[in-house]
């Protein structure tokens, strides 16, 4: 007999995909009326489950399967946000599911899969697991946005974030097979290794392979030059599915990227902070001017989303400790506001029908002064006005580009979101002084208004926790340093 | 040794014009044939390695499943390909374009091949000489140990990949009577037929 | 010169000598199948069969031969002709070159290859291309209604047929099919008939049955209401070699049967005088037992609806033969039967 490979470390991953695969069972012979939201709720408790199994195995760095799987400080944290944003846009999609007629038992599933997807991304140590986690969660996010098969903007939004994402994989799997052709393996430590000793200076097929790599990788995450999906398919994904669009895969993506670009290619900082830093400065500059015109407030927090995702490369270019925990702050302040504000988008429903326009929010503050208020407080926060949770998130990364000596970046980075909070702004301006319409549908549910709360508040009180936060992203990063 | 290289060089050109005639061919259905003549010839140079489990499996996967469901939705097709070649020709200098930049990248790097020095280390495989296990079980010892991680993920990829399938093309008509087999199997004689004795000339 | 006729010239003639030596005898025993299964079905239902020409209607086959030999070859003019007279030929082609790894008996076997069960699983796949291309290039609706019916049905049941492949390549440890008889040695209890593989037996037998579009599967060229399917434009030679192929096909069916669950060439009793009967002529037994079978059933069941038919190979055998997978796997691990760890 031969031995069983390690794969302690791997349990959340594994007892999420184990429970996935139960759920299915549950869903096949369940009721049909019961089944939908029997699933769902188990979802969300098993959810809650492996983030419990994810703190528990928080003991340190650890390899599984070989060394293709790694666990330690940085990938607990990048998945503890990936599973609170995840958990958080299940429970927001409750009332959404039953009223748009998406209610299948599949959709949370799904939502499990992805998560899957995530945390082996997340854990990746090897550019085929990094690949092969990317396609379990790029293949669910596709099915995820086309769920609404009877609308045409939603089957739309899945055709084109398919064909897109098809390409990006391929981007992305060149550029692996460059590297591996080139340095012999595909192990991030042995990598690691090989890279480290050269000064800096790796062969012309590495960098390559680099270049197509961080092009695929900013593909997921939205980055300009490879944003155009982002728009169309948060507009027309199902709202829910936006909302988890938005928080997860942006996180996982991030984390991927930070991991791949620090640890095996951490020798050749000199070689892709150029790419990065024109992805970031391309990104902050379209996310602040392309949002301006926007009328549909789907498609604003797609560009909305572009430019934050600039912002975050801001610290990946720094390249550093302080870099990476800019970065880990930044993607935790960017959940907790983009959960609380499609929270409130989920709101805004009149007569049963769910509404998207940016004029449709006009004058709420007097039809629901507290939904208004609790936007009001997130679009501050996105703007990065002190002392809101946003600008914690945008001092640190502008922090760590000025100790790299990046300055042009950083000033960049301010007046792109001096200029994006122009938009943000105007959004305050239409709830507060614009004539007032009719009253959105009530009431608006407790797990909603519940999750608008807490976010509000942890958004304006930010600056009291952000001392724990900012430890754990400390030895987060220092993880990511030490290997 | 002759005969060997004979094969290899039939094979090779066989699949590589294949190919060539998979692109080419004005009738989809014998560009799946073609398709599939380079799958065959692929396999024999699978053979000539000495690598016969995945010759089998490539035949097998590929020519018996995969080629099959390709040819059911070609042939039940109804597209005009004449019109849809005809946007062929206005794209061909863009494609051409692309195409001669990635050549010349490829080059620029080809000429500038350097092999990282531990890389020689690292790629050599965990993989016992062929003389002494059968291909078939030095594959099954690196995929079902070694890589046993990415073998049972890409298996959940699968997975998700048939529930989107199903999510997205099944749907439950209305008034479809299905077959119960339990309540056929159970149904008793003394339910269904009555035996009636009836006198001649009276009628039931 | 001579080194070049000791290499190549000779080893290719006696190659070539005994593909003749399976090739002739198979030919021959296609053609009495086709009065076997006349002969058969005939008594069954109390009829005598074809008793005219020849002795008892021996030389009816001949005679069958002979005529689509002489008939004129129509292809139809809406046709594709080269997909048109190639579809028939790669069905017979396909139903020859699969006996190429079959052994009959111990070391008696024209290509005794490492992965010989692939191989056959293989080219048994792949008989769907004849079927597919002939119903298509036809260009007639019947024939290919019947080639879809028969493509959907093979490639469902080939699955099933795979995992069954699987178990018993699971249990013995090899996939080289000498191998798999040789685990099969010593008396019939040991066959794989009996014990753990049964079922699998029960289902790979009626998967050959599917695979090969007989009855109760025969939907592919149901006469009634697809005046007999993909073959409907084919006449003379082109129509024969369907035929042939087909019923080169059932008996090859029958000889995996035997090789995999029914000891191959083995005798059933491990002792005198059974052993004194040569390995062949069990091997032979045993198949025309199996074809026996294949005829029995075709006199005694109705045609399955399609929709059954599929219920059957996807919500019947695979989770079943998916079922026995891992127990023979778990068995193998576990049960002390651990092979080349």
């Amino acid at each position: 007999m031969t031995e069983m490979p390690i794969i302690l470390p791997a349990i959340p991953e594994i007892f999420l995909a184990i429970c996935g695969m139960g759920l299915m069972m549950v869903g096949v012979f369940a009721s049909k009326e019961r089944a939908s939201s029997l699933v769902s709720i188990l979802s969300i408790l098993v959810l809650i489950v492996t983030i419990f199994l994810v703190v528990m195995m928080n003991k340190g760095e650890a390899l599984a399967f070989n060394g293709l799987f790694v666990t330690d400080h940085f990938a607990v944290y990048m998945k503890l946000l990936v599973l609170i944003g995840s958990t958080v846009a299940l429970i927001m999609s409750d009332g959404f599911v039953k009223r748009e007629n998406m209610d299948r038992f599949e959709f949370p599933i799904l939502i499990v899969f992805a998560c899957v997807g995530m945390m082996m991304m997340v854990s990746a140590n090897d550019l085929i697991s990094l690949y092969i986690g990317l396609e379990l969660q790029s293949l669910s996010l596709y099915v995820l946005a086309a769920m609404q098969r009877d609308n045409l903007r939603s089957t739309e939004a899945g055709l084109k974030y398919f064909v897109l994402g098809a390409l990006s994989s391929g981007l992305l799997l060149y550029g692996c097979s460059m590297i591996y052709g080139f340095a012999g393996t595909t192990s991030f430590t042995t990598l690691a290794a090989e890279l480290g000793g050269h000064d800096g200076h790796g062969s012309v097929g590495v960098v390559v392979g680099i270049v197509f790599l961080c092009a695929g990788l900013a593909f997921k995450i939205s980055a300009v030059p490879f944003h155009m999906w982002a728009p169309d398919v948060y507009e027309g994904a199902p709202t829910p599915v936006t909302a988890f669009f938005a928080v997860a895969p942006k996180v996982a993506a991030i984390a991927l990227f930070l991991r791949v670009l620090m640890e095996p290619f951490g020798g050749l900082v000199d070689e892709w902070r150029q790419v990065i830093i024109a992805i970031s400065i391309a990104s902050m500059l379209l996310g602040a001017f392309a949002a301006i015109a926007q009328t549909n407030i789907k498609r604003l927090m797609a560009y909305s989303s572009i430019g934050h995702v600039g912002y975050a490369l801001v610290g990946i270019a720094a390249g550093t400790e302080a870099g990476v925990r800019g970065v880990l702050l930044y993607m935790t302040i960017y959940l907790v506001m983009t959960v609380g504000t499609f929270a409130c988008i989920l709101c805004m429903r009149r007569n049963g029908q769910m509404v998207e326009n940016i004029d449709d929010l006009s004058g709420l503050s007097k039809t629901h002064p507290k939904i208004a208020l609790a936007l009001m407080i997130f679009m501050f926060s996105l703007a990065g006005v002190p002392p809101l949770a946003g600008f914690f998130g945008k001092l640190y990364v502008f922090l760590a580009a000025i100790e790299a000596e990046l300055f042009t970046l950083a000033i960049i980075g301010v007046l792109s979101s001096v200029v994006g909070s122009f938009y943000y702004l105007r959004i305050i301006k239409i709830m507060y002084f614009d004539d007032e319409r009719d009253a959105f549908d009530m009431p608006v549910g407790r797990s909603l208004s519940a999750i608008m709360t807490i976010t509000s508040v942890a958004t304006v009180l930010f600056f009291i926790i952000l001392t724990p936060v900012l430890d754990g992203a400390s030895l987060a990063a220092a993880s990511l340093f030490s290997g | 040794m002759i005969i060997q290289g004979l094969a290899f060089y039939l094979f090779a050109f066989v699949a590589v014009a294949a190919g060539v005639m998979v692109i080419s061919s004005r009738n989809p259905v014998h560009s799946v044939l073609f398709l599939i003549l380079a799958f065959f010839n692929a396999a024999g140079l699978f053979v000539l390695m000495g690598a016969e489990f995945l010759a089998m499996i490539l035949v097998i996967v590929y020519v018996g499943a995969v080629a099959v469901l390709f040819l059911f939705v070609v042939m039940m097709l109804d597209i005009n390909y004449v019109e849809m070649r005809e946007g062929v020709l206005q794209y061909l200098p863009i494609g051409a374009l692309i195409g001669i930049v990635l050549l010349a990248e490829l080059a620029v790097i080809g000429g500038s091949w350097v092999v990282l020095p531990l890389s020689e280390a690292a790629s050599a495989m965990p993989t016992p000489p062929i003389d002494q296990v059968t291909n078939t079980n030095a594959l099954g010892r690196l995929v079902y140990t070694h890589y046993i991680y990415l073998f049972q993920a890409a298996g959940l990829i699968l997975l998700v990949a048939m529930i989107g399938a199903i999510v997205l093309t099944l749907r439950d008509r209305e008034g479809v009577r299905r077959q119960r087999i339990s309540d056929q199997v159970d149904r008793k004689v003394a339910d269904t037929i009555e035996i009636v004795k009836v006198v001649p000339g009276s009628g039931v | 010169m001579v080194e070049f006729l000791g290499i190549y010239v000779y080893p290719t003639l006696w190659t070539v000598f005994y593909i003749a030596c399976i090739v002739g005898p198979l030919l021959g025993s296609v053609a009495y199948l086709t009065l076997a299964e006349r002969k058969v079905i005939g008594w069954m239902q109390y009829r005598k069969g074809p008793n005219v020409v020849g002795p008892f209607g021996l030389l009816q086959p001949m005679a069958d031969g002979l005529k689509l030999l002489l008939k004129e070859t129509i292809i139809p003019s809406g046709a594709n002709r080269i997909m048109f007279v190639a579809a028939p030929m790669v069905t017979f082609v396909l139903s020859l070159i699969a006996w190429a790894v079959i052994p009959f008996d111990s070391g008696l076997v024209l290509a005794d290859i490492n992965v010989g069960i692939l191989y056959l699983f293989a080219i048994s796949s792949l008989g769907v291309y004849g079927i597919i291309m002939a119903g298509w290039s036809s260009n007639s609706k019947y024939a290919f209604l019947g080639a879809l019916r028969s493509a959907a049905q093979m490639v469902s049941y080939e699955v099933s047929m795979g995992f069954v492949i699987i178990t018993v390549l699971l249990y013995v440890g090899s996939l080289n099919l000498s191998a798999i008889v040789e685990a099969q040695s010593g008396g019939f209890w040991n066959w794989h008939f009996f014990g753990l593989l049964f079922p699998m037996f029960v289902v790979f037998f009626i998967s050959t049955l599917a695979e090969t579009n007989r009855a109760p599967f025969d939907l592919p060229e149901a006469e009634a209401e697809l005046v007999s399917g993909y073959n409907v434009e084919y006449s003379s030679m082109t129509f024969a070699m369907f035929f042939l192929g087909e019923y080169a096909n059932m008996i090859l069916m029958c000889g995996m049967t035997s090789l995999l669950f029914l000891g191959g060439w083995m005798s059933p009793f491990d002792f005198v005088p059974f052993t004194w009967v040569p390995g062949p002529i069990w091997f032979a037994v045993k198949i025309a037992f199996c074809l026996f079978v294949f005829l029995w059933i075709r006199a005694t069941f109705p045609r399955y609806r399609y929709d059954q038919l599929m219920r059957l190979g996807w919500k019947v055998f695979l989770p079943l033969s998916l079922l026995w997978v891992v127990l023979i796997a778990g068995y193998v691990v576990y049960g002390g039967k651990a092979v080349g760890a």
